[in-house]
């Protein structure tokens, strides 16, 4: 109906102007302007990508074959693959990959695990819920740089967790020097990951167990199933969109660690926990390498870019197969 | 619906992904976007500004049209306003005066930020006309072709350069030409914890490597390590091997191998190898991010001896008032007492529309209006001729000014940051015992070869 008059009265508007002024437009502007509006907003969001992302990417590829002179106007020399080998034959290339993939393997697991928990142990009604969703979510609101630093003196050698460790609990026999080797310095490193993240995935996870069906978790419990069948059978399957969301934005997180590690350790001692975006980091900004910080980058997209596709596919497989039936 | 869902993400993750990866190396591209990453961004635009304006209508108004300089350097790092003040409120208006057709407009930049900030105003083509860029990049920058050379174009220069210390000027040289002048110096003596080392029975600091040694398990047993220093880059390592007699590389810096391996730095490095594995140097000294610093543990007794420059004079004063410094010639070992310098040039851009001028500033900061005000300030003056007027208006740069007449600089070469990482990362496992200092520095010294004659 609403359409009907919208049309009965442009034709009254057109029959009313027919030879006194300008030829009708009202119908093809209209037409043009449905065409047009989802471009416009589209727009400004897209051209912000195409500015600060895609041009950007576009250059660093660009640049990974060169030996990329920074100075405007000067010329840089193409290099082919060069900085693709040099990366293939760097053993502290190799190290920050190792290491990165260690921080992801340690951290995603963890967040994954408890940032459920928590969601699960916050869903039911209890006082104090709403406080301690806030509590929980708090570091993940927290700047980077400040609980970076933060965790730099709680794991320093005379620092709070030694003190608990060796002094309040008597686990260890001597403080440990956390952030002067390669494994206890990614553990330190993976601790702030993992704290920081935990509240992130809980958000994530109560939002989608909002959305377990009650009358499915009723019923299994009626046919006398216990607990932890019923996680199995039931929530887990409903929430498995949301946990391959979470899987996939952490895998990708824990490969862009940066900061906590620059701030932290600084790659340090001598290049033993460089992540593959603080080595980037150094090639780049420190030695003026850009050719070789922008093949490392290249390196590490393709690589995210695989492994989540493959996280995909894997993930979607065994929703199919297994966990609904 | 799940299905819908799942696809949706696809896109997203990729495109986060990809953004994350190479959100660093976009300031490379020397787009706006590129310098709105830097703090304080804002001033320094604000400053081009103002020099481009000051180039367009110089163009056609001729010598009466003043020109706007515009001075970036790192005064007012960690909020010191003392220099900064006296560069703004005195320095400049001094200059001003005797040069009327020339503004000089100061832009304070973060120390931490002032490279990143030059290699994308390089990138951009945004550069001042005049840097305060600390020595260690200057030939980086030479070579790079940012920085103008001084040598046989700038009227005077052989003159001021012969007054500078010998070690400062030799930062500014990069492949027989001078690309700027010192501005200001500095080097590290040892400075030392009096009470901590009296609780060992200790009445002076350590003057040789064999005293230092001898102190070292004396203070052992107090709990208190004789030595601290963080990593092993030149700026801490190079004090010892050149006061052991040694090198890092020949003088003409195109070799390390035979210098670097010599018997006498295997000798020297063994030596703080020996304390570090009998727990007399703290693991700060592999860079430890996790020890106290030697800013910490000096006043606080924790560690005796460090070595450090003349800005902790002011630190300490603010920080631990009570605690009373106790300042010594680094301890002296065969090849004497010798140590690393430091400190800043200034140096002209290419890029700058106002050599002229900007060659005039330059003349400016070698007179004693701006050494000795700045020194007064804590910043160590360049020019030989003002030793004692210097001495004089700061005592306590006294032990400084003496430990200056033989300090060496680094070797000043574009590939100088991979040259520290080359030493802290060869050194290090042995002082981790997993390998001998020998081949620690066999290794080290075949690794910084081809650094000495990158000419990137």
């Amino acid at each position: 109906m609403p359409m009907t008059t919208t049309v009965v009265r442009a034709r009254d508007a057109r029959g009313r102007r027919v030879g006194v002024g300008p030829a009708p437009h009202a119908g093809p502007t209209r037409a043009r302007r449905r065409t047009l509006t989802p471009y416009l907003f589209i727009g400004p969001g897209f051209a912000l990508f195409l500015l600060l992302i895609a041009y950007p990417m576009a250059r660093a590829f660009q640049m990974s074959f060169y030996d990329w002179a920074i100075v405007k106007g000067a010329a840089s020399k193409f290099t082919g693959v060069d900085n693709y080998v040099k990366a293939y034959d760097d053993p502290i290339f190799w190290r920050a990959l190792v290491n990165s993939g260690v921080y992801m393997a340690f951290t995603v697991p963890a967040q994954v695990v408890l940032g459920l928990g928590v969601a699960m142990l916050l869903k039911a009604k209890a006082p104090g819920r709403a406080l301690f969703r806030v509590l929980f979510y708090l570091p993940v609101v927290t700047s980077w740089v400040v609980v970076s630093l933060l965790f730099q003196y709680l794991f320093a050698d005379s620092g709070l967790v030694n003190y608990g460790l060796h002094n309040v609990l008597h686990i260890a026999s001597h403080d440990t020097s956390w952030l002067s080797s390669r494994w206890t310095a990614l553990i330190a490193i993976g601790a702030l990951g993992t704290w920081k993240g935990i509240g992130w995935s809980m958000m994530i996870f109560l939002a989608a167990l909002q959305a377990v069906p009650r009358e499915l978790e009723e019923s299994a419990a009626m046919d006398g199933a216990n607990a932890w069948r019923r996680f199995r059978a039931v929530t887990l399957p409903a929430i498995w969109p949301a946990m391959i969301f979470v899987t996939v934005m952490l895998v990708i997180g824990g490969f862009n660690v940066f900061i906590s590690v620059l701030l932290m350790t600084n790659g340090g001692p001598a290049d033993q926990t460089q992540v593959l975006l603080t080595y980037m980091y150094q090639q780049a900004f420190k030695y003026l390498d850009f050719g070789y910080g922008s093949a490392i980058a290249i390196v590490l997209t393709v690589l995210v870019f695989v492994l989540s596709a493959a996280q995909m596919r894997i993930m979607r497989r065994s929703n199919d197969d297994g966990a609904l039936s | 619906m799940k299905r819908v869902r799942i696809r949706a993400i696809a896109p997203v993750a990729a495109a986060l992904c990809l953004a994350a990866a190479t959100s660093a190396c976009s300031s490379s591209a020397g787009s706006n976007s590129a310098s709105g990453a830097n703090a304080g961004s804002a001033t320094p635009s604000s400053g081009n500004a103002a020099a481009n304006n000051s180039a367009s209508s110089s163009a056609g108004a001729g010598d009466a049209a003043p020109v706007t300089l515009t001075f970036w350097g790192t005064y007012g790092n960690g909020g010191n306003k003392a220099q900064t003040d006296v560069l703004n409120g005195s320095i400049i208006p001094a200059f001003e005066k005797l040069h009327p057709n020339i503004k000089v407009n100061y832009v304070d930049i973060p120390y931490d930020s002032l490279l990143q900030k030059l290699e994308t105003s390089a990138a951009g083509g945004q550069l001042p006309d005049l840097i305060r860029s600390d020595i260690y990049w200057v030939p980086k920058f030479a070579a790079l072709g940012v920085l103008a050379q001084l040598d046989g174009k700038m009227p005077g220069f052989e003159k001021l350069a012969a007054d500078t210390y010998p070690g400062s000027l030799a930062t500014t040289k990069w492949q027989g030409h001078y690309y700027g002048l010192p501005l200001d110096t500095n080097t590290r003596v040892m400075i030392s914890n009096a009470e901590a080392l009296a609780s060992a029975g200790i009445t002076a600091p350590p003057s040789s490597f064999d005293e230092l040694k001898a102190d070292a398990s004396k203070l052992k047993a107090k709990n208190i390590s004789v030595f601290a220093d963080k990593g092993l880059q030149g700026w801490t390592l190079l004090p010892w091997i050149w006061s052991g007699g040694g090198e890092i590389a020949n003088s003409d810096l195109n070799k390390a191998t035979g210098y670097l391996n010599s018997p006498q730095n295997v000798a020297t490095v063994q030596m703080l190898v020996d304390m570090y594995k009998a727990g007399e140097i703290p693991n700060l000294l592999i860079g430890n991010t996790g020890a106290t610093s030697t800013q910490d543990g000096l006043p606080k007794g924790k560690y005796a001896t460090i070595l450090d420059g003349p800005w902790m004079h002011d630190i300490w004063a603010a920080q631990y008032p009570k605690f009373a410094p106790t300042y010594s010639p680094v301890p002296a070992g065969p090849g004497g007492s010798i140590s690393v310098v430091g400190g800043e040039d200034i140096v002209m851009t290419t890029a700058s529309k106002h050599q002229d001028a900007a060659q005039q500033f330059i003349a400016f900061t070698q007179t004693s209006d701006y050494q000795i005000a700045m020194a007064k300030t804590g910043q160590m003056s360049v020019v030989k001729s003002l030793d004692d007027q210097e001495a004089a208006a700061v005592p306590y740069f006294a032990p400084y000014i003496k430990q200056l007449q033989t300090a060496k600089p680094r070797p000043a070469v574009p590939e100088a940051p991979q040259i520290d990482t080359a030493l802290q990362n060869d050194l290090t496992p042995a002082f981790q015992g997993s390998t001998s200092v020998q081949a620690a520095l066999d290794k080290a010294a075949r690794d910084i070869d081809p650094l000495l004659t990158a000419t990137k």
